[in-house]
C-alpha cells in the first residue's frame, strides 16, 4: 500500500519510513501545542454527475481537546459543531437542528476524527480509523494521507489528504467514488 | 404385617409406574386459562408460545464502562456465531451490506411514497433541487452513495421509518441504560416459545457467550419469557419437592410421637397412598397429563385423608374389631368424605384448567381414601394398630377441656371476625393475573426495568388481525392503518406497529409496481425536472434502470423478506403469528393511556376490517372475573349441597346447622385474617376456603356428634369402653388438625404465590375451625340431649 501510494505521489520526496515516522511524530507535537485556532475556508466539490463544481465558504474553529466547529456561510448557512462524542448539526433555513452521537455513526465519526485527530496532534486517534502516511518536513511543507480502515467508510471515502505548513493546516482533500472535495484553509 | 407391607409396596410401584408413564408437567401452558373467543385464545396461546416468548433481554453490569461495552460486543458476536438466534441487538445495529442491497432493490415496492404522481416532472423537480442542496451540505459524501439511483429518497425514507425509532444511548458500539452502568443486549431465539428445551438451550448459549468474553467481575442479568418459564418451573419443582418431602417427614414424626407405632404409620399411609395414586390416575385419564402444581397442591389436600385412618384407629373401642369400628363410624366418615368432595365442586365448576385438574385429583383421592379406610384397613389390621394414642400432655388437654362448651366464646369470636370484616371492608379481590404468577417478584421487576431501558415495553393493547392467509392479513393490516387514523387524532393511541409497515401486501406491491412509469416517459419527466440544474444527462441512469427493474419485480412475501432482510424480518416475525395454515397479524398499540376508551372506540371500527381489539390486562381481568363468578356460584351450590347432605345424613335440621356453624365461623375468621394481613383474595384462596370447609366438617362431625351419639343411643355402648374412647375424641380430632396444620403450614412457606396463599388460608382456617368446633361441641351436650 505504502509503495503504491509513493508511486502515486512522485512529486514529493520519498522519505525513508523511519524518518517519516519521526517527522510525523514531530508534526503531531507541533500541532498539539496549538490550543485553539480560527480560520476561514473555501470548499470546491466536484461530482462526476454534475457539470459544475459546487463551492462553499465559511469559518472553522478549533478548541483543544475536542471541540471543532465548521460554520458554512455560503451558499447557505450550515453549522456542524462537535464536542466529545456529540455532533450538533444545524441548518437554520430549513429549521433543522439535530444532535447525533458519533458512536452511532461510525462513518461520520471517522471523518470527524481525520480533522480533529490532526488538530489535536493525536496520532493514536488517527490510526484507529486510518492508515497514515506522511511526506515532507514537519517544520515546512507536509502532506498526510489517510486511508480508511473500515470497509463501510471506504465505500464512501477512499482517501483523505491533509496538507500544511508547520503547525498550520492549509488543506483537506476528501476523495470518494470520483467525488473530490478540496478545502483550502487560511488562518485568521 | 406382611399384608400391609405388600399393599404399601404395591402402591409405591403403582405410583412410580404412573409418574414414569405420565410425568408431571412444570410448564405453565396447561395450567393457565384458554380464551373465551378465538381471538383471546390466539392471544393467550401467542403470549405463552408465540415469537415474543423467545425474546431474551440482558443487562451487563459491575465493570467500568469501556469493559461493559467490550463484553457486550463480544457476547453479541458470540451469540451471532452460535447460530441459535434469529436476531441479536447490541448497539451495533444496522443493516448488513447484503440486506441493504436487497432492500434497495425492492425500495419502490416497499416504499409508501411510490405513487403515479411521484414520478411526474412536477414532483421530481423539488426532489432534484433538494438533492442538489444536500450535495452542497455536509451530508454530501453519504448522500452521493445512493442519491443518483434514488433521487426521490425512497430508500432513505424506508431506513428512517424502520430504524429511526431507536433511542437507546450507544457508547463504543454497545447500548447503555441511563446512568451508563449497565450495557444492554437483546436477542431472539429460534423455534417456538413453548419448546422449553430450545429455550433452555438459548439461555445456556447466552450464558456461554458471556462467559467466553471473560467477564471477570461483571455480571450478566438475563430476563425474558424463556427465563421466566425456566425460573417458574424450577421454583414449582422446588416447592413441590419441599412440600412433599418435608410434610411427609413432619407428619410421620408427629404421628409417631402421638402413637409410638410404626405399624400405625404404615396403616395411615395406605389410604393416603391409595388416594394419591387414584387422584393422579384420574387426573391423568381426564386431562392427559398432570400439572406439577396440581400434583403438589393435590397431594397436600389429600394429606387430609390421614384424618380418616386416624379417626378410625383412635375411635375404635377396646376389644372392638376394626371392621366393627369401621362399620360403626362409616356413616359419619362417608358423610365427611362426601361433604368434603362436594366442597370441591366449585373447583370443577370454575372452568380454570388448573383448578379443574386439582378438583378431579382431590375429589377422586378423597373418596378413594374413605373407601380404603372403610374396607381395606380392617382387612389389613383386624385388631387395630396395637397401641392407643398417648394421652395428651396436660398443657394441651387442660385448655381444651376449658374451651369445651364455651358457646359464648365461639359466638364472640364470630362476632369479632364480623366486626373486623366490617371495619376493614373485607379482603380485596385479586384481579391481576401477574400476582398469581410463580415467577419471583424480583425477576418480574428486573424484567420490567430491562424492558423499559430497551424501549421494548410488554405488549398490552393490540389489534389481532385474522386468521386468514398471509396476503389477506397484510391487506387488512393496511386497511387498519387507514381506519385507525381518526383514533390517533383523538389521542387514544400514538402509534400502531403494523405488520404491513415492514411488508406491504402483495396487492399493494403490485399496484405500486404497476404505477411506475415506463422508461421513455420517466426519462422525459427527469429531463424536464432537471431543466436548468447542473446535473449531467447521464447522472440519473442508475435511477432509470432501477425503476424499470422494479416494474417487473414479483412482490415479496414474508418468506422472501426473511431470506433477504433478516434484521427487519426479526421485527416482522413477532407481528405475524402462524398456527398450521392459519396466519394471524398482531399490531401492538403505542402510547395508550386509557385502554378502556380505546376499546370502546375500536368497537366502532367497521366489522369488514376483520380485526379485533384486545387489551391484555382488561381481557385477563375479565377472564379472571368470569372464573371468580363461576367459582362463587359453584361454591354456593357446593355449600348448599354440603348443608343438605349434613341435614339429610344426620336426619336433623338443627344438628346439621349445628355442625355447619363452626365451618361458617372458620370461614369468617379466615376472611378476617386475610383482611388484616392485607392479602387479596384470588381464585386459589377461594378454592382453599372450600378445602377448609371440607376439613372443618370432619372436626365438627366427630367432635359435636359423638357426644350426641352417646346420649341418644346409650344402648349401643358399654359404659367403660365408651368412656375411654370418648376421652380420646378431642385428642383424635386434635391429631387430625395438627396433621393438617403441619402440611398447610409448610405451604405457607412456599415461594409460589398460589401455594403460599392456600397455605395461609387453610392453616388459619384449620386453627379456627378446630377451636370453634371444640368450643361448640360440648361435654354438656349429652345432658341436654
Amino acid at each position: 500500500m505504502r509503495r503504491r501510494f509513493l508511486l502515486a505521489a512522485p512529486a514529493l520526496l520519498a522519505t525513508p519510513a523511519g524518518a517519516a515516522e519521526d517527522q510525523l511524530t514531530r508534526l503531531m507535537h507541533a500541532l498539539a501545542a496549538v490550543p485553539s485556532r480560527r480560520a476561514v475556508f473555501t470548499e470546491q466539490r466536484s461530482l462526476p454527475e454534475l457539470d459544475v463544481p459546487l463551492s462553499a465558504e465559511g469559518t472553522l474553529a478549533w478548541t483543544a481537546p475536542t471541540t471543532l466547529e465548521k460554520h458554512t456561510t455560503t451558499p447557505f448557512e450550515e453549522r456542524i459543531a462537535v464536542t466529545g462524542g456529540r455532533l450538533l448539526y444545524e441548518r437554520p433555513d430549513r429549521g433543522i437542528s439535530q444532535e447525533i452521537s458519533l458512536d452511532e455513526q461510525p462513518e461520520i465519526q471517522a471523518l470527524v476524527e481525520a480533522i480533529r485527530g490532526t488538530l489535536a496532534g493525536d496520532l493514536a486517534a488517527l490510526r484507529r480509523h486510518y492508515r497514515v502516511a506522511f511526506q515532507g518536513q514537519a517544520e515546512s511543507d507536509w502532506r498526510m494521507i489517510l486511508l480508511p480502515l473500515a470497509s463501510r467508510l471506504r465505500e464512501a471515502v477512499q482517501r483523505v489528504l491533509l496538507s500544511g505548513q508547520g503547525a498550520t493546516v492549509t488543506g483537506v482533500d476528501t476523495e470518494g467514488n470520483g467525488n473530490v472535495t478540496h478545502m483550502r484553509i487560511r488562518p485568521v | 404385617m406382611r399384608r400391609l407391607l405388600l399393599v404399601l409396596l404395591g402402591l409405591a410401584l403403582a405410583g412410580g409406574l404412573l409418574a414414569w408413564r405420565v410425568p408431571p408437567r412444570t410448564d405453565l401452558a396447561g395450567f393457565l386459562p384458554a380464551g373465551r373467543t378465538p381471538a383471546t385464545t390466539f392471544l393467550l396461546r401467542e403470549l405463552q408460545s408465540g415469537a415474543a416468548t423467545t425474546l431474551l433481554l440482558a443487562g451487563i453490569e459491575g465493570a467500568p464502562r469501556a469493559e461493559l461495552a467490550r463484553l457486550s460486543r463480544e457476547t453479541a458476536a458470540g451469540l451471532r456465531a452460535s447460530g441459535r438466534f434469529v436476531f441479536v441487538g447490541d448497539g451495533s445495529l444496522g443493516l448488513s451490506e447484503e440486506e441493504q442491497a436487497f432492500l434497495f432493490r425492492y425500495r419502490y415496492l416497499l416504499s409508501p411514497e411510490t405513487t403515479p404522481e411521484a414520478f411526474t416532472a412536477a414532483a421530481l423537480r423539488p426532489k432534484l433541487e433538494a438533492l442538489l442542496d444536500g450535495l452542497r451540505s455536509a451530508a454530501s459524501p453519504l448522500l452521493a452513495r445512493f442519491a443518483f439511483a434514488d433521487p426521490t429518497g425512497a430508500f432513505l425514507g424506508l431506513a428512517r421509518e424502520w430504524l429511526g425509532e431507536n433511542r437507546i444511548r450507544t457508547i463504543d458500539g454497545a447500548w447503555f441504560a441511563p446512568g451508563e452502568t449497565r450495557a444492554l443486549l437483546v436477542a431472539r431465539g429460534q423455534g417456538a416459545g413453548l419448546d422449553s428445551a430450545a429455550q433452555g438451550e438459548a439461555i445456556h448459549a447466552f450464558r456461554a457467550a458471556f462467559a467466553a468474553a471473560h467477564p471477570g467481575e461483571a455480571r450478566l442479568l438475563l430476563s425474558g419469557p424463556g427465563v421466566f418459564a425456566a425460573a417458574a418451573a424450577a421454583q414449582i419443582r422446588h416447592d413441590v419437592e419441599l412440600i412433599t418431602l418435608a410434610s411427609a417427614a413432619l407428619l410421620a414424626g408427629f404421628l409417631y410421637w402421638r402413637f409410638r407405632s410404626l405399624r400405625l404409620l404404615g396403616l395411615v399411609a395406605v389410604p393416603l397412598g391409595a388416594a394419591t395414586v387414584a387422584g393422579y390416575a384420574a387426573a391423568a385419564a381426564a386431562f392427559g397429563s398432570v400439572h406439577a402444581i396440581a400434583l403438589g397442591f393435590g397431594m397436600t389436600m389429600l394429606g387430609v385423608t390421614v384424618d380418616y385412618p386416624i379417626l378410625l384407629l383412635t375411635l375404635r373401642r377396646r376389644d372392638e374389631r376394626l371392621s366393627d369400628a369401621a362399620r360403626r363410624i362409616w356413616p359419619r366418615l362417608a358423610l365427611a368424605a362426601v361433604a368434603a368432595a362436594s366442597g370441591l365442586l366449585a373447583m370443577l365448576g370454575s372452568g380454570l384448567p388448573g383448578l379443574v385438574q386439582l378438583g378431579v385429583f382431590a375429589g377422586a383421592g378423597l373418596l378413594t381414601a374413605a373407601c380404603v379406610t372403610r374396607w381395606v384397613l380392617p382387612w389389613l389390621a383386624p385388631d387395630g394398630a396395637g397401641g392407643a394414642a398417648r394421652p395428651l400432655p396436660g398443657w394441651v388437654s387442660r385448655p381444651l377441656a376449658a374451651l369445651s362448651g364455651r358457646r359464648r366464646w365461639a359466638l364472640g369470636a364470630a362476632v369479632l371476625a364480623l366486626l373486623v370484616l366490617g371495619a376493614t371492608g373485607g379482603p380485596g379481590w385479586q384481579r391481576d393475573l401477574a400476582a398469581l404468577s410463580p415467577v419471583p417478584a424480583a425477576a418480574q421487576a428486573l424484567d420490567a426495568e430491562l424492558r423499559g431501558q430497551l424501549g421494548a415495553p410488554d405488549v398490552r393493547s393490540l389489534f389481532v388481525i385474522g386468521p386468514a392467509t398471509e396476503d389477506e392479513v397484510l391487506r387488512r393490516s393496511e386497511a387498519l392503518g387507514a381506519a385507525i387514523r381518526p383514533l390517533r387524532e383523538r389521542g387514544l393511541l400514538s402509534g400502531l406497529d403494523l405488520p404491513s409497515r415492514y411488508l406491504p401486501s402483495p396487492g399493494l406491491q403490485q399496484r405500486r409496481a404497476a404505477s411506475l412509469p415506463a422508461p421513455a416517459p420517466l426519462a422525459a419527466a427527469m429531463h424536464a425536472a432537471a431543466e436548468g440544474l447542473p446535473f449531467r444527462p447521464t447522472a440519473f441512469a442508475p435511477f432509470l434502470a432501477a425503476v424499470e427493474e422494479s416494474r417487473h419485480l414479483p412482490p415479496l412475501d414474508a418468506a422472501g423478506f426473511a431470506q433477504g432482510a433478516p434484521t427487519l424480518a426479526a421485527r416482522l416475525s413477532p407481528l405475524l403469528g402462524r398456527h398450521g395454515s392459519e396466519v394471524w397479524g398482531i399490531a401492538p398499540a403505542q402510547g395508550v393511556s386509557d385502554p378502556q376508551s380505546l376499546e370502546d372506540a375500536a368497537a366502532g371500527l367497521p366489522d369488514s376490517l376483520g380485526v379485533t381489539f384486545l387489551d391484555v390486562k382488561l381481557e385477563t381481568e375479565r377472564l379472571l372475573a368470569g372464573y371468580v363468578t363461576a367459582t362463587l356460584r359453584w361454591a354456593l351450590a357446593g355449600g348448599v349441597l354440603v348443608v343438605g347432605l349434613l341435614v339429610a345424613g344426620l336426619r336433623s335440621l338443627r344438628t346439621g346447622i349445628g355442625v355447619a356453624a363452626p365451618i361458617l365461623g372458620a370461614i369468617l375468621a379466615v376472611l378476617a385474617v386475610l383482611a388484616v394481613t392485607g392479602q387479596a383474595i384470588s381464585l386459589f384462596h377461594l378454592a382453599a376456603l372450600l378445602l377448609l370447609a371440607g376439613l372443618a366438617i370432619d372436626y365438627s362431625l366427630f367432635l359435636a356428634i359423638s357426644g350426641r351419639d352417646r346420649g341418644s343411643r346409650p344402648g349401643m355402648q358399654r359404659a367403660g369402653t365408651s368412656r375411654s374412647s370418648e376421652d380420646d375424641r378431642p385428642g383424635a380430632v386434635l391429631t387430625c388438625a395438627m396433621s393438617t396444620l403441619l402440611t398447610f403450614g409448610l405451604l405457607a412457606l412456599c415461594d409460589t404465590p398460589v401455594l403460599r396463599g392456600i397455605g395461609t388460608t387453610v392453616a388459619a382456617g384449620v386453627t379456627a375451625a378446630f377451636l370453634l368446633a371444640s368450643a361448640l361441641a360440648a361435654p354438656g351436650e349429652p345432658e341436654r340431649g
